[in-house]
């Protein structure tokens, strides 16, 4: 198990633009170093705010060492909280779903507000002070409907991610939309390698062949550089967008946490599906036409998402152990389109299940082949794989700059 | 134009003579005060809390609608009703829109039998809903003007701070006197501004938080109907003597002793005889109807997990499959729960005959 100065060493040491060392993918040590550094420090994305409607709703999560409960209060807002009782420790929301009209714990009943407070305690004796023992609230901002929560005691900033989020996401209204299905698979391959799998589109015409029907691999269908820099039909269809006021052009951080644009489908295709038309007839939000193209954002480390004119997916993974990670997708479409008729589930979820499914298989065969002794980092292809290195780099200055040692005086 | 007030007028107002509306004020987006006086100088003589029912022209033909006095005798140069523009209603919107300072209306009255000052007590507790608030302005009034400000608690329920009308006049007040004591709660906070009161439904266990002693006081309560019994419901619940408790609907004042509605609450009563049919063991329990559905079935030897038994923390929830029950809870179950037939056992008193899935 590697400790902080060998993982230093690793960094340090690695080649750029080539794939990481095998203990980066895989050691135990690594692992809580990432989760120490990373996953308990940034802001990660938890749920679309449709998943908890209703007061009383609540969804769970766990992230790392952390059991997580995200709960809408009777004043609409959405509030997360460490999901362990203050009493000795249950944990308190054990679905990943619920519905309650308080937060009461499975154990002996301590009775929870929905803002955290402790309404009720039996039996604690005239002296015990139950102001003292609300839940722990974990840092929670929505933007665009998109909840993100951080575990950090002072979380970085979140404010311009925030109002591309509204202006963005917003023109696809997730406050009227529903999740129409949730699928949540495992695959057993370190968390970096499901991201870096996603960030690319060099494996897709050898693996993807339902979403390569809609969804273009040439690579400079997602590469840009800035709002006014991209292939001719980005700038096209960016200059469309322009024109009917929805937000299109590429933005992102500087680095490359994040990035949010608006990039077409194949030959007009409208939606993800084997059709290539709309797989819902409801529409979502105020998209003007049904070949918008797909709004495409990620956010290192915990998601990336597909914005359509008829339904969006959004992506959640979390790490579990060295060598697997949770994926979590949701299907969302207008809260008043109806299964059955404004949309069939089947074809709704086809394309994506077939390429989570498709992506499970190379990630694992990715771990498999890492883990064998006589791996070498290999080079990310400069014109297929930039969003790699994005990932990459973005991740090995992240925990540099994390496990460095400081001098006792520096200012953070 | 008005003149300036010097003295008195010789003799009180009385109804054949029109009010003239010398003042409007917005209270809240949907809330207006609007303040009149007689055109003959006469003042103003009525007990806090009483109403007065005003002539509308609206298009149509005149309506007549009743109002609260939301001002006080000790005021007596005029009167001020407070009126809500409820969705729907037609004289309240027709007031908001068109009465304006200088207009004459036809009014009858003031009458009522509403008052704290029929019930003397050394200790009240206000209890209103909405626009409800308007008597108790008046009485909270009264008792501040006489220069001894008996000890009140004033509960008023709101949907958003925003709704809370007198609020700065209340605080106002209330920081002049320790015998006023304000709480609040709403539904649901206003967006940029920090709310510090409390939150949600009025309960009992709120209740208790905001008038330990309310088992003490002279209980005045005022709004819709169904907040109303729901208030009666918490304080019967708690064993409260309903002999010191008094009602007004804002919707339909009540003129005269006789005309005072007879409250049919459900009370449980100890000589009453139930039943409860517990289904799936199929236990057939008779028992009293001040009985709790979980009492019973522990006597019976079964066991229905409980946590606070109180109504908070909804680990008693069981469905009922046939019968009434009486079940005042503390926001331990939803409403979409209850129309799916599940009730609380700790807190449901079976009505008659019942059957539950235990
Ligand atoms: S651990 Fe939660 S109530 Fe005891
Ligand atoms: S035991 Fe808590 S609601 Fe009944
Ligand atoms: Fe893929």
């Amino acid at each position: 198990m590697l400790n902080t100065a060998d993982i230093l060493n690793q960094l340090a040491g690695r080649q750029r633009n080539f794939s990481l060392s095998r203990e980066l993918y895989s050691d135990e040590g690594v692992y809580h170093a990432d989760l120490e550094n990373i996953w308990y420090r940034e802001w990660l994305f938890a749920i679309p705010s449709c998943d908890i409607p209703k007061t009383g709703n609540h969804a769970t999560l766990q992230i790392g060492q952390y059991p997580v409960v995200i709960v809408r209060g009777g004043d609409g807002e959405i509030r997360a909280f460490h999901n362990v009782c203050r009493h000795r420790g249950q944990r308190l929301c054990p679905k990943q779903n619920g519905t309650s009209p308080k937060l009461v714990c499975p154990y002996h009943q301590w009775t929870y507000d929905l803002d955290g407070k402790l309404l009720f305690a039996r039996d604690m004796g005239p002296d015990f002070d139950a102001s003292k023992y609300s839940l722990k609230p974990v840092h929670c901002r929505t933007g665009g409907g998109m909840v993100f929560i951080c575990l950090a005691d002072n979380p970085p900033d979140f404010d311009q991610l925030g109002s591309y989020l509204r202006d963005y996401v917003g023109a696809s209204d997730l406050s009227n939309a529903k999740v129409a299905f949730t699928s949540t698979i495992v695959e057993k391959g370190n968390w970096k390698l499901v991201i870096e799998n996603n960030r690319e589109c060099y494996h897709c015409g050898g693996s993807h062949p339902s979403l390569c029907r809609t969804y273009s691999d040439n690579p400079l269908m997602t590469v840009m550089e800035g709002p006014n820099a991209a292939s001719s039909e980005i700038l096209s269809h960016w200059s469309r967008c322009d024109e009917a006021g929805l937000p299109a052009r590429f933005v992102n951080e500087p680095g490359m946490q994040w990035r949010l644009a608006r990039v077409p489908l194949l030959n007009n295709a409208e939606s993800f599906t084997m059709s290539t038309k709309a797989a819902v007839n409801r529409r979502m939000g105020t998209i003007p036409w049904n070949d918008a193209g797909s709004l495409m954002f990620y956010h290192f480390p915990s998601s990336w998402h597909h914005f359509l004119p008829d339904h969006a997916i959004v992506f959640r993974l979390l790490p579990i152990s060295p060598t697997e990670t949770e994926v979590t997708s949701k299907w969302l479409v207008h809260k008043d389109a109806v299964e059955g008729v404004d949309y069939d589930l089947q074809k709704l979820t086809e394309v994506w299940l077939a390429t989570n499914d498709e992506d499970r298989r190379v990630v694992e065969e990715n771990q498999r082949g890492i883990l064998s002794p006589a791996y070498e980092p290999g080079p990310y292809s400069p014109s297929q794989e930039e969003g790699v290195i994005h990932f990459v780099d973005w991740y090995v200055r992240r925990m540099m700059d994390r496990l460095s040692p400081r001098p006792a005086m520096a200012a953070e | 134009m008005a003149v300036l007030v010097k003295a008195f007028g010789e003799k009180p107002w009385r109804d054949d003579e029109p009010l003239e509306c010398v003042m409007v004020v917005p209270e809240t987006s949907d809330t207006a005060t609007f303040t009149f006086r007689s055109p003959s100088g006469s003042y103003f003589d009525y007990q806090p809390g009483q109403f007065v029912t005003l002539d509308l022209p609206v298009p149509g033909g005149n309506v007549q609608r009743t109002y609260t006095i939301s001002s006080s005798p000790s005021r007596p140069l005029s009167i001020s009703v407070t009126v809500k523009a409820q969705p729907g209603s037609v004289g309240g919107r027709w007031m908001l829109d068109h009465l304006r300072p200088g207009m004459r209306l036809k009014a009858y009255g003031p009458a009522g039998i509403f008052s704290f000052v029929r019930h003397e007590a050394p200790k009240y507790l206000f209890i209103s809903a909405g626009s409800g608030i308007t008597p108790m302005m008046s009485m909270t009034t009264w008792a501040w003007d006489s220069g001894e400000m008996p000890d009140i608690v004033f509960v008023h329920a709101a949907r958003a701070p925003s709704d809370i009308i007198f609020r700065q006049r209340l605080e106002g007040m209330a920081d002049r006197v320790p015998g006023l004591q304000l709480r609040f709660t709403v539904e649901e906070s206003d967006a940029f501004r920090t709310w510090h009161g409390y939150r949600g439904r009025l309960n009992q266990i709120m209740l208790g938080l905001m008038a330990s002693d309310y088992l003490e006081r002279e209980v005045f309560c005022c709004g819709p109907e169904p907040f109303m019994q729901a208030v009666r419901d918490m304080l019967i619940g708690l064993g409260f003597d309903m002999e010191h408790y008094h009602q007004e609907s804002f919707g339909a004042p009540i003129r005269n002793e006789a005309d005072a509605p007879v409250m049919d609450d459900v009370v449980p009563d100890e000589e009453t005889f139930a039943q409860v049919t517990f289904e799936s063991s199929g236990v057939v329990a008779k028992c009293h109807e001040t009985d709790t559905v979980l009492a019973v079935a522990k006597a019976n030897g079964l066991n229905i997990p409980s946590g606070c038994t109180f109504g908070l923390c909804g680990t008693c929830k069981i469905r009922k499959t046939a019968g009434e029950v009486h079940m005042v809870h503390n926001g331990g179950i939803t409403d979409e729960d209850i129309e799916e037939g599940y009730i609380l056992a700790c807190c449901s008193h079976p009505i008659g005959a019942i059957s539950v899935e235990v």
